[in-house]
C-alpha cells in the first residue's frame, strides 16, 4: 500500500463521518463538504510509486454507514488483515486500496463504482455486502469488463448461476443464500430428527429464497413445513406472529437479519417459547456475533448454519480471530474471513499474471483457479466462479464469559447447488420467486419440469 | 384465549404509540407546530436510557434521566428556534425536519449503526401463564404504565389550573393571552413535556422494539398515523387512535399476514374518508 493509504486512515474516518451526513438528505451537505475538504487534503499527499512498478489499485465497495455498517466494517477489516499480511504487494507491484462507502444503497454504489474505475483507475473491485448493491455493480462490471470479487456477503443465488445475471467478470468468495438453508434442512432432519417446522422469515427476496431452499430440501428428506410467516423487515412487535406460531412443530426456523433478529429473539424468549421450541437460524442472522451479547441468554441453544464460526480450531483461524479482535475489538463474523479470502484470491491472481491486469480474460482465469486454506476452511472455485467451501452448524453456547456460535457439525465441499447437481437443480419446476404461499405444499416444492 | 393475547398485544403496542403520539398531538393542538423532531426525541430518549441503564443498572433512573434530558432539549429547541417562526408553519416544519436529521446523524455517531436493545428490567423478565399460553409480564407492565400516564394527563388537563390554561390555549391562543395567560411559558412547558413523553416511550419501547438508526423515522410515521386517526390536538383522540392502531395492527398481522405491510395504513385511509378530522378531531 502506498503512503497515501497508510497515512489517510484518519482522513478516511473523517470522510466516513462526513458521509454519514449525506445519507438521505441535503442538510448533511455541510458535513460532507467538510469531509470532502479533508479528503482533498489527503489526496495532495503525494503517492510515491516507482515509475515502472506503479501501484495496482483495488476499489473496495463496502457499506460503512447505514443498516449494513457492521458487516461492511467486518469485510474491510478482513481484506486489510490479508493485504497487510503480505505487505500490500503482489505481482511485483504495491497494492493500493481505495475504500468507498456504498451506504448499502445501489444507486450510491454505482456512483462510487464509476468514481473508482473512471477517476481513480482501479483495476479490480471487491467488497459488497448487500445483494441489491451486488446486482447493480455486477451490471457495471459486466458492461465495462471490470473484474469484481465479491468478498462481503452478496448472497443472491443467480449471480453465479448460468442465466441472465451471470457475469464472466465476477467471482464470489462469500456464500449464496440457498446452501446454508439446504444444510440446515439436512441437519434438522437427519441429526435432530425433526419432521415438522414452522418458518418465520423476513419478507424480502433473501428471506423468501432461504425459506424456499429449506422447505424444498426438508420435504425431499421427508419433513414438512407446517406454517410459514413472513413479517415485514421493519416489524417492531412480533407478538402476533409468536402468538400464532404453530407450537406443535418440532422446531422454529428463522431468517431475520439485523434488528429484526434481535427483536424476534428477545420476544420469543419473553413469550415463554424458549425451551419449548428449538430455534434453527438459517443464515446466522439471529445469532449474528455482533448482536449476541445483547440477546444474552435468550440466544442460548439456538442452532444456525453458516460458512464460518470464530471457534474453528485451526491455527489459521485462531491467528485470524486474534488479529481481528486486536484491530477491531470485535468478534469476527462470517464477513471478516470472506474479506480475507477475497483479498487472498485477488493477490494470488495478480501474482499469476505478474501484475499485468490488462488482459482481463487471463486475469479472470487466474482468479477462478483460486484454491487455498482460509480461516473459514479450505476453498476452491467452481466453473461459474462460485466458491466451494465448508458449511458449519453452530450452537449458541457460553464460552467463558461470552456467548458464541460453537461448531457442532461440519459439511465439507458445499457447492452452490448442494445437495443437487446443476442439472438436477435446474430440473425443479418452481423457484423461490413465487413460493410464498406454497411453502407448506411439498408436492409443489418438489415438482419437476 | 388466543383472542385475549392478540388484544393484549395490541393494547401494549398501542400504549407505546400513545406515549409518542400524545406529545405530538398536544404540541400541534397548542402551537400548530408539526413537530417532526418528535421521532428524534423518541430515539434519543431510548439511547440515553440505554446508556444510563448500562452505567447504573437502574431502569427507573434510565426513564427519569432520559425524560429530563430530552425535556430540556425540547425546551431549548422551542425557546431558541421555533419561537422565531411563531405560527409560520412551513419554516417551523422545515426546522423540525432539519433537527430530525441532525439528531439522526448525532445518534449514529454516538451510538453507532448496530441495533441496540435495552435489557428488560429484571423483575419483568418473565412471563405469566395465560391458559395454555404464556404472556410477557413486561407487556402487562407497559399497559399499566400507559394507563397511569393517560389517566394522569387527563386529570391534569381537566382538574388543574395549568390544564385549564392549556385547553384555553388550544381553543384560542389569542383570547387566552388577552385573558392574562402566559402563553409563552405554556408553549415551552408543553413542548418540553411532549418531548419528555416521547423519550419515556423510547426507553419503555427499547427492550421490546430495539433502537437502531431509522427508528426515529419509523416511529414518527406511526405517531402521525395515530394522531390522524385520533384527531389532531386531542389527548382522548391520541389514546383512542393509539389503541385502535395497535389492536388493528396486531389483528391484521395475525389474520391477514399478506397485508402486514399496510395493516396500519388501511384503517387510517378508511377513517380519513369517513371522518376527515379523525375520531376526536374538531373543525
Amino acid at each position: 500500500m502506498t503512503l497515501r493509504n497508510e497515512t489517510d486512515s484518519g482522513a478516511r474516518r473523517a470522510r466516513v463521518e462526513g458521509r454519514v451526513g449525506a445519507r438521505r438528505h441535503a442538510l448533511g451537505a455541510i458535513a460532507t463538504a467538510a469531509g470532502a475538504a479533508v479528503v482533498t487534503l489527503a489526496l495532495i499527499v503525494p503517492a510515491l510509486p516507482a515509475p515502472d512498478a506503479g501501484p495496482i489499485k483495488i476499489g473496495v465497495l463496502v457499506p460503512l454507514t447505514g443498516n449494513f455498517a457492521a458487516p461492511g466494517q467486518q469485510t474491510l477489516a478482513g481484506l486489510k488483515i490479508y493485504f497487510d499480511g503480505i505487505g500490500n504487494k503482489a505481482g511485483g507491484h504495491p497494492l493500493e486500496l481505495i475504500v468507498e462507502d456504498t451506504q448499502g444503497n445501489p444507486e450510491v454504489a454505482v456512483t462510487k463504482t464509476r468514481k473508482l474505475v473512471e477517476r481513480d483507475g482501479v483495476q479490480v473491485l471487491t467488497g459488497i455486502v448487500s445483494s441489491a448493491v451486488a446486482l447493480a455493480v455486477s451490471d457495471y462490471s459486466r458492461t465495462n469488463q471490470v473484474p469484481l470479487v465479491l468478498s462481503g456477503d452478496a448472497a443472491t443465488d443467480e449471480l453465479t448461476m448460468p442465466g441472465k445475471l451471470a457475469n464472466p467478470y465476477l467471482v464470489r468468495l462469500t456464500e449464496n443464500s440457498r446452501t446454508p438453508s439446504a444444510v440446515a434442512a439436512d441437519f434438522a432432519y437427519k441429526t435432530k430428527g425433526w419432521r415438522t417446522a414452522t418458518v418465520i422469515t423476513s419478507d424480502y427476496v433473501a428471506g423468501v429464497d432461504l425459506a424456499f431452499a429449506f422447505a424444498q430440501r426438508f420435504c425431499q428428506l421427508g419433513g414438512k413445513v407446517t406454517q410459514a410467516q413472513y413479517p415485514p423487515l421493519d416489524t417492531g412487535d412480533y407478538g402476533p406472529y409468536l402468538t400464532n406460531l404453530d407450537r406443535t412443530a418440532n422446531a422454529m426456523v428463522v431468517f431475520t437479519p439485523g434488528a429484526a433478529g434481535l427483536k424476534l429473539g428477545r420476544q420469543f424468549a419473553e413469550f415463554g417459547l424458549k425451551g419449548k421450541l428449538p430455534e434453527l437460524d438459517l443464515f446466522g442472522t439471529l445469532t449474528y456475533e455482533s448482536y449476541l451479547p445483547q440477546l444474552g441468554d435468550a440466544a442460548l441453544g439456538a442452532y444456525s448454519a453458516l460458512i464460518y464460526t470464530p471457534y474453528l480450531n485451526t491455527a489459521l483461524n485462531k491467528s485470524f480471530v486474534a488479529e481481528f479482535r486486536k484491530r477491531t475489538g470485535n468478534q469476527a463474523t462470517n464477513e471478516g474471513p470472506s474479506g480475507w479470502t477475497g483479498a487472498h484470491a485477488i493477490a494470488d491472481a495478480i501474482d499469476a499474471v505478474k501484475g499485468d491486469l490488462s488482459d482481463k480474460t487471463k486475469f479472470m482465469g487466474a482468479l477462478r483457479t483460486a484454491k487455498f486454506d482460509t480461516p473459514k476452511g479450505s476453498i476452491s472455485l467452481d466453473k461459474d466462479g462460485m466458491v466451494v467451501q465448508s458449511m458449519y452448524i453452530r450452537e449458541v453456547q457460553k464460552v467463558g464469559a461470552e456467548l458464541g456460535n460453537v461448531p457442532i457439525a461440519t459439511y465439507h465441499d458445499i457447492g452452490q447447488y448442494w445437495p443437487y447437481s446443476e442439472t438436477e437443480f435446474q430440473s425443479f419446476a418452481h423457484t423461490y420467486n413465487d413460493s410464498k404461499d406454497k411453502l407448506t405444499d411439498c408436492a409443489w416444492l418438489l415438482a419437476k419440469k | 384465549m388466543i383472542w385475549t393475547i392478540h388484544i393484549l398485544n395490541g393494547v401494549a403496542y398501542g400504549m407505546l404509540l400513545f406515549l409518542i403520539a400524545a406529545g405530538l398531538s398536544l404540541i400541534y393542538g397548542l402551537m400548530k407546530i408539526l413537530n417532526l423532531t418528535h421521532g428524534s426525541f423518541y430515539l434519543f430518549g431510548g439511547y440515553i436510557g440505554l446508556t444510563v441503564m448500562q452505567k447504573t443498572g437502574s431502569f427507573v433512573l434510565a426513564l427519569l434521566v432520559a425524560a429530563v434530558a430530552i425535556g430540556l432539549i425540547g425546551a431549548a429547541i422551542e425557546r431558541l428556534f421555533l419561537r422565531r417562526f411563531h405560527l409560520d408553519e412551513l419554516p417551523q416544519t422545515l426546522l423540525t425536519f432539519g433537527f430530525l436529521f441532525i439528531f439522526s446523524d448525532l445518534a449514529l455517531w454516538l451510538w453507532g449503526g448496530d441495533p441496540l436493545m435495552l435489557d428488560t428490567p429484571h423483575f419483568f423478565e418473565r412471563s405469566v401463564p395465560l391458559g395454555e399460553y404464556a404472556y410477557p409480564l413486561y407487556r402487562l407492565f407497559l399497559i399499566a404504565v400507559g394507563s397511569v400516564i393517560a389517566g394522569g394527563l387527563w386529570w391534569f388537563q381537566e382538574h388543574t389550573r395549568l390544564g385549564t390554561m392549556l385547553r384555553a390555549g388550544v381553543d384560542d391562543a389569542e383570547i387566552a393571552r388577552a385573558l392574562g395567560i402566559n402563553v409563552s411559558v405554556l408553549f415551552t412547558l408543553v413542548f418540553a413535556a411532549g418531548a419528555a413523553l416521547a423519550s419515556f416511550g423510547g426507553v419503555l419501547a427499547a427492550p421490546e422494539l430495539s433502537l437502531y438508526p431509522g427508528a426515529d423515522f419509523d416511529t414518527l410515521i406511526l405517531a402521525f398515523v395515530v394522531i390522524i386517526v385520533g384527531g389532531l390536538g386531542s389527548l382522548r383522540g391520541a389514546l383512542a387512535g393509539a389503541l385502535l392502531v395497535g389492536i388493528l395492527d396486531d389483528l391484521g398481522k395475525a389474520f391477514f399476514p399478506q397485508f402486514a405491510l399496510f395493516t396500519v395504513f388501511v384503517p387510517m385511509a378508511v377513517i380519513l374518508v369517513v371522518r376527515p378530522t379523525g375520531l376526536f378531531g374538531r373543525r
